[in-house]
């Protein structure tokens, strides 16, 4: 399983965090509109006060009643010139608390008898401010604790909801086609999740029965190939246990059979490629893979008059299939042993999780790149068939293992790195 | 010694049978599934060579019913298919050995004398060619009666001469035996030589002449 580039996050966590975005937003905005919505309406309040007590100011004045003023509420001047009337904003120093406060204030000028009256109302801004502070803060705390609530409802509720999905997803990651098990989904009465369980279970029914079909195919072909391999093997036989050929003859037949045996090496490769490329090989047990690689040395060792130094030292474990393991170390060392000059040698070591196999040489290999692919020669070895490295980088994919080569003083080397566990 | 032969290839039935009728096996065989278990209803076999994909059933179903029916055979399978759990079935099932296609003839006398000496069906555990006498449940070695101490691919190569006596063998075949698959990643088969050398530096001076070299061919045992 491999990340994309972003980092991935939870459905939960996700639609959690976008719920909470959203809400605090919206919980600023209406926040600001009630702020502006209630000032807008307390003004309007205040000024139709300030009116209605202008109004009956000059009803008074109109009376004759007297009229005292009462500072800062209530002023009334006579005035020699006439202004315009004013509705503003003012500080005056409140005597009550000795400081300036804002008052919102009503001017106007009356005209009774020729007199000209300046009437001036105020009234304290402070108040209306409280109020709407007031407002405000049991506006938020109510908003807030219904936005908690519901957020911690919705949650339960959407585990509740998913909880299915997240459980099939759960089997879905345990779907191996080897243990050719059938997924046992959850049934749930969400259209969706139902429809999605449904379409899961045809494709990997599909690929269930695909993955047999191409199973059967490879063993199909292997079994047609080695069948006749088997009859031409065992006519030459025939012949050659009859004793009466002469060398010459019996030199054709075992070149008739070395290329049987080569043709059905072939086809054991391929197929066992085709193999590692389905998947047919199950990783259950971790292994030490130093054993395997002991045990190549050793058989090479018989096969060849090549020196191999090794010393068996560590541990290596790795999970992987142990036919596998011991493919990959007897491809790696009969690679080294086939492209070793007579008198060259090769070495083995183990270190940190890492196989290094160094055989002598003379030049580097001039393509690097193309080391890996079927059937690729270096050089025209007639024993070689150009797959023993392809088989090597196969099982290297499968296993999340890396191998590199480089040459270095005379010697090519291949470094087999494993993960830590 | 009584061999049938159930595989329905006829013309790699019939190189077995010539084969084997040379070391003095009586054989039969049947080229189908249904002739295979009226053969071994009918009479007993001291070995069975049993290929798994019969025409018109499996070779594992000739198996069972000859475990069910308590038939002393031994039994060597046959398979196109070098799979892993083809065999371990087989083996489970009572087989006595698995052999995969393409094999050479000797191998496969080899694993059948291989499978008569493990006692079970009458065989002796000795071999004996004039001097030399090989313990196989011991896997000791004896020339004229003084124990002769033999590495691992010494002893199997002994033993596979005696069992294939007076008949050559290649490099190819020999290697194929005692290396088996890894041979597939040999580039070439000189280093049989060596060890046979090893082999007869360590048997008497008359042993060793027994096994002969076949100038261009390959290795024979033989008194001659």
């Amino acid at each position: 399983m491999t990340d994309g580039s972003e980092k991935k996050i939870k459905l939960l966590k996700k639609t959690s965090k976008n719920y909470l975005l959203s809400g605090v937003i919206l919980m600023v905005l209406s926040l600001i509109g009630l702020y502006f919505v209630t000032q807008y309406f307390i003004r309007e309040e205040t000024d139709d006060s300030l009116k209605s007590t202008l109004y009956r100011i000059e009803q008074l004045l109109e009376a004759k009643q007297p009229i005292s003023s009462v500072h800062p509420i209530i002023e009334v001047q006579k005035t020699q010139i006439e202004g315009t009337a004013s509705l503003k904003d003012t500080l005056i120093n409140d005597p009550l608390e000795d400081e300036e406060e804002v008052f919102r204030q009503l001017s106007a000028y009356k005209s009774v008898d020729g007199e000209t009256y300046k009437i001036s109302i105020r009234i304290l801004l402070v108040e209306s401010e409280d109020i709407l502070l007031a407002i405000l803060a049991s506006y938020i705390t109510i908003i807030f604790i219904i936005f908690l609530a519901q957020f911690y409802f919705s949650r339960q509720h959407a585990k509740v909801i998913w909880k299915p999905f997240f459980d099939n997803l759960e089997q879905i990651k345990t779907f191996s086609l080897q243990s050719n098990q059938k997924l046992s989904f959850v049934e749930t009465n969400i259209l969706e999740f139902s429809e999605l369980n449904n379409e899961l279970r045809a494709l990997t029914d599909k690929v269930i029965l695909d993955y047999k079909n191409l199973k059967q195919f490879t063993e199909d072909v292997s079994h047609e190939i080695q069948t006749p391999l088997a009859i031409m093997q065992a006519k030459v036989g025939n012949i050659i246990d009859d004793n009466v050929i002469s060398t010459k003859q019996f030199k054709l037949l075992t070149e008739i059979q070395q290329n049987v045996q080569r043709l059905a090496g072939l086809n054991k490769k391929l197929v066992l490629l085709a193999k590692i490329e389905n998947q047919q090989y199950e990783t259950s047990q971790s292994l030490d893979i130093t054993e395997q690689l002991t045990k190549a040395v050793e058989e090479f060792k018989e096969m060849s008059a090549i020196p191999i130094h090794y010393t068996p030292s560590g541990s290596i474990l790795v999970r992987i299939d142990s036919t596998l393991a011991q493919v990959l170390m007897d491809n790696l060392i009969s690679n080294a042993v086939k492209h070793t000059p007579e008198d060259g040698i090769i070495k083995v070591d183990i270190a940190n999780n890492t196989i290094t196999i160094a055989n002598s040489g003379k030049n580097s290999i001039a393509d690097p790149n193309k080391l890996y692919n079927r059937f690729y020669q270096e050089s025209a070895s007639k024993k070689s068939l150009g797959l023993g490295l392809a088989i090597v980088k196969k099982i290297c994919d499968r296993y999340d293992l890396t191998i590199d080569y480089h040459f270095e003083n005379k010697f090519h080397y291949f470094t087999l790195r494993f993960p830590k566990n | 010694m009584k061999v049938l032969i159930a595989e329905d290839e006829v013309a790699l039935q019939e190189s077995i049978v010539k084969f084997l009728e040379r070391d003095g096996f009586v054989c039969e065989s049947a080229s189908n599934h249904k002739e295979a278990l009226y053969k071994i209803d009918l009479y007993d076999y001291d070995i069975v060579i049993l290929d798994i994909n019969l025409i018109s059933g499996s070779g594992l179903d000739v198996l069972k019913t000859l475990k069910k029916e308590g038939k002393k055979s031994g039994v060597i399978i046959i398979s196109a298919n070098n799979s892993l759990d083809d065999k371990l079935e087989g083996l489970d099932l009572g087989a006595d050995d698995y052999i995969t296609k393409p094999f050479h003839l000797p191998e496969l006398n080899a694993r059948i004398k291989a499978v008569l000496r493990r006692g079970k069906y009458g065989g002796d555990s000795c071999l004996i060619y004039h001097e030399i006498k090989v313990n196989t449940e011991s896997r000791q070695t004896f020339v004229n009666n003084k124990e002769v101490q033999l590495t691992k691919k010494e002893y199997d190569l002994l033993v596979y001469f005696i069992v294939n006596k007076n008949r050559v063998l290649s490099k190819e075949v020999i290697a194929e035996h005692l290396w088996g698959d890894h041979i597939d990643l040999a580039d070439n088969f000189d280093f049989i030589y060596v060890h046979i050398n090893n082999l007869r530096t360590k048997l008497t001076k008359v042993a060793a002449n027994y096994i002969k070299t076949v100038y261009g061919m390959g290795y024979r045992l033989t008194e001659e």
